[in-house]
């Protein structure tokens, strides 16, 4: 067992130059395995040094540069928060939130990476030292720390050297001195110290002592806010973000830079899309169009909806840089495969935006793609700039009316190549007619993904029937008017939705047995002729009775 | 034609794919079974090598045994650009020989730790990783001050040499000996540059480098 002043102390394990750009640096404290990363951006991750699937050192895993990937089986975390974004062996899923890993408090000060192994450390802890120092070359000695202290202490406790001690191990530290001024040159002074430190750890080394039980790697258990279920409902909106930046992108549209007031934002994956609950009281998802390569805060874009209830006009109207607003987490119903030989997206006007951070995550990740953007005019096609920074991949389509659109969509969607992916969002028109011509061309449907901003299906909730919960022993009777949803969290049971409309996916329940009445837009045609789900929020029994599994 | 006597889990025989891979030489390999099958110590073999090791090169009828020699062979007639072997200045060619003999070093000693926790050899296993252990700090320190100086590998020169392939095996196969390169955090640093370069290959233990 730790103590809690191992626990709670900042230690230095590494050099701010040992972090070189897509590096995995191997790091350790009191025996607890750290695996070490700079992302592009500059962050420094300190995580344990294990995958979550099957405990394989992160350490000889691939930095992608946003994202870390596991050597085993290809699992990738997220920069920051190491959450999961990808399962190559689960590709057209979305992975679980409760997969994140374990991150240490890390800071990067005085050319030295600090690290703890509790999170309630602050950055006052963090010793004094020189501001235009010199960090020596770090020599690890297979000593127990205490000894090394002790050790340098009396050979160098004269030099104007501050020296700090790593505790690697209960028997093996790394000495890492930092010199008070740096010379002009630092080289020479850097040989003396590595050479001196060289003999110093020679003679430790060569003393007699019996030998030292290394300390046992503690395992943790998930963050209970993690292990827990999801918030039901769409009056989830757990988190507080503030409005950092409200700007208009398109012709009606705005988009806005959602900041977290404190801390890191959760894990998201390419296709996620958040509930925001506005000040008039409507909640609304919308997608994020954020790359894998900016976490830090969110970006959502918000297409003006005259015909609508109020909720992007709030958004649009109300709604100002500085705000504070309730988003839910990120869910993905909408998740990107990342195993086609070429993936095509087809975006009609703001439809574009989960599509943006699925291109932007195949574009970091250098996997081919094509990127076809269709809107009314140039001035209502929303995220020029970032659509720019695709480059060559993006083809507009500009100003066509509909015949024309459906021609361009059958000239891209053509006959589907070996493993080619589409993914199409729009209007539901434009969605629509793509998904016929993608049929039409012999597109199987596990291939074609889609998500529809509403279901403007004409719905029909008059019938009556009786709904078995199997799991809960539970029966009973839905009336005319009442959705699934709404019957069972009369009984206390919180089946989660987002849209409440058929169309996002969240309220995904199984069917064990009954016909099924399918009201949504979510499903594929496959999936509704495989009866065996159905979204609670609108869909209904066929025959007089449904068994769920809940 | 090119043709390699070859054990896939050997380090020195990966010396020899390394450079092959980095030439882009086309070549055909004779697999020799040194575990358990010791093929290497077979009558038909010691014909090839009377030291019974390997790797052994046959090129059209040019038969040369010691990995060192045969990277040094094969970067003299088959690198048309001469970056490999000892085309640069004397400073050069002095430290690729210098870290040649170092890799020879740790096929002694790594290699030799290998030999006894891998292969079941009869020899003392500590001593080998002492000895290994002694030569990683060796190296560690030199690639560090290499890269306060902007050289990533081990002889001067933008261009990797022999000497980087000769080295490279034993140390990216120390896990094998029970040795954690947590402790060179230089030499790993290197091992990724290494993996980047174009036409470097793996071997089992050894994992590409991505992105």
């Amino acid at each position: 067992m730790l103590t809690e002043e191992q626990r709670r102390t900042w230690q230095p394990i590494a050099a701010s130059t040992d972090l070189v750009p897509r590096h995995v640096f191997a790091g350790s404290i009191w025996g607890q395995e750290l695996a070490v990363w700079r992302a592009d951006d500059g962050h420094v991750n300190v995580w344990e040094n294990r995958c979550l699937h099957r405990g394989v050192r992160l350490t000889i895993g691939v930095n992608l540069g946003s994202e870390l990937m596991c050597q085993y089986h290809g699992w990738r975390y997220a920069n920051r928060t190491a959450g999961c974004t990808y399962i190559p062996a689960h590709p057209a899923d979305a992975p679980a939130r409760t997969i994140c890993n374990r991150v240490y408090p890390a800071l990067e000060r005085h050319g030295l990476v600090w690290a703890a192994l509790e999170g309630t450390v602050e950055e006052a802890d963090l010793p004094e030292l020189p501001a235009d120092g010199l960090v020596l070359r770090p020599i690890p000695v297979a000593v127990p720390p205490a000894e090394v202290k002790a050790a340098l202490t009396i050979e160098f406790g004269r030099d104007d050297v501050r020296w700090l001690v790593q505790p690697v191990d209960a028997g093996r530290s790394v000495i890492r001195g930092v010199l008070g001024e740096a010379p002009a040159d630092p080289l020479p002074a850097l040989r003396v110290w590595s050479a001196r430190l060289g003999r110093l750890r020679d003679r430790l080394e060569a003393l007699p002592r019996p030998p030292v039980e290394p300390i046992p790697a503690e395992l943790h258990r998930v963050d209970s806010a993690l292990a827990g279920m999801p918030e039901p409902g769409p009056a989830g909106a757990s988190l507080r973000v503030r409005v950092a930046r409200k700007w208009p992108v398109a012709a009606d549209v705005t988009a806005f830079r959602l900041a977290p007031l404190a801390g890191e934002l959760p894990a998201f994956q390419p296709g996620a899309h958040i509930d925001v609950a506005l000040p008039n009281g409507l909640t609304r998802q919308y997608s994020l169009t954020n790359g894998p390569d900016d976490t830090r805060s969110w970006v959502i874009g918000v297409k003006r909806e005259p015909a609508g209830l109020g909720g992007s006009a709030c958004l649009h109207d109300v709604v100002r840089e500085g705000d504070v607003l309730a988003v839910s987490p990120p869910r993905n119903n909408f998740p990107l495969r990342r195993d086609g030989l070429l993936t095509l997206f087809v975006a009609g006007g703001i439809g574009l935006t989960p599509l943006l951070a699925m291109a932007r995550t195949l574009h970091l990740a250098r996997l081919p793609y094509r990127f076809h953007a269709f809107a009314r005019s140039a001035d209502h096609l929303p995220f020029v700039d970032v659509l720019d920074g695709l480059g060559d991949a993006v083809e507009r389509h500009i100003g066509l009316d509909p015949a024309a659109t459906t021609a361009a969509l059958e000239a891209i969607i053509g006959t589907q190549g070996e493993k080619h992916e589409l993914y199409v969002c729009g209007p539901t028109p434009f969605l629509d007619a793509a998904r016929t011509i993608a049929a039409a061309k012999g597109w199987p449907d596990e291939a074609v993904h889609f998500e529809y901003f509403k279901n403007e299906r004409p719905r029909d909730a008059s019938t009556a029937f009786e709904l078995a919960l199997a799991r809960s022993a539970l029966t009973l009777e839905i009336a005319p008017g009442q959705s699934i949803v709404e019957a069972v969290a009369a009984h206390g049971i919180h089946i989660p939705t987002s849209c409440a409309q058929g169309a996002c996916g969240t309220c995904r329940v199984g069917v064990i047995e009954g016909a099924i009445d399918h009201q949504d837009v979510h499903l594929t045609p496959s999936e509704k002729a495989r009866g065996d789900c159905l979204m609670a929020c609108v869909s209904r029994a066929a025959g007089g009775r449904l068994v769920l599994d809940l | 034609m090119l043709t390699l006597y070859d054990y896939e889990l050997s380090g020195s025989c990966y010396k020899v794919r390394l450079m092959l891979g980095f030439l882009g030489l086309a070549h055909e390999t004779r697999h020799v079974d040194f575990h358990p099958g010791r093929e290497h110590k077979a009558d038909a073999f010691l014909a090839i090598n009377p030291l019974g090791q390997l790797p052994v090169i046959d090129d059209d009828g040019y038969v040369l045994r010691d990995a060192n020699a045969i990277l040094t062979y094969l970067a003299s007639a088959h690198d048309p650009d001469g970056s490999w072997g000892f085309g640069g200045d004397a400073v050069r060619n002095g430290r690729i020989a210098e870290w040649l003999g170092f890799a020879s070093d740790f096929t002694g000693t790594i290699g030799a730790a290998r030999l006894h926790d891998a292969f079941f050899y009869d020899l003392d296993a500590e001593a080998a990783r002492a000895g290994g252990r002694r030569l990683l700090c060796i190296l560690d320190e030199h690639l560090w001050f290499q890269e306060r100086q902007a050289a990533q590998w081990l002889a001067p020169g933008d261009h990797p040499s022999i000497a980087d392939i000769a080295c490279f095996p034993y140390t990216a196969l120390a896990q094998d000996a029970d040795l954690d390169l947590a402790d060179y955090p230089a030499i790993r640093r290197w091992h990724d540059r290494f993996k980047r370069v174009p036409g470097f290959t793996v071997m089992p233990g050894v994992f590409p480098a991505r992105g």
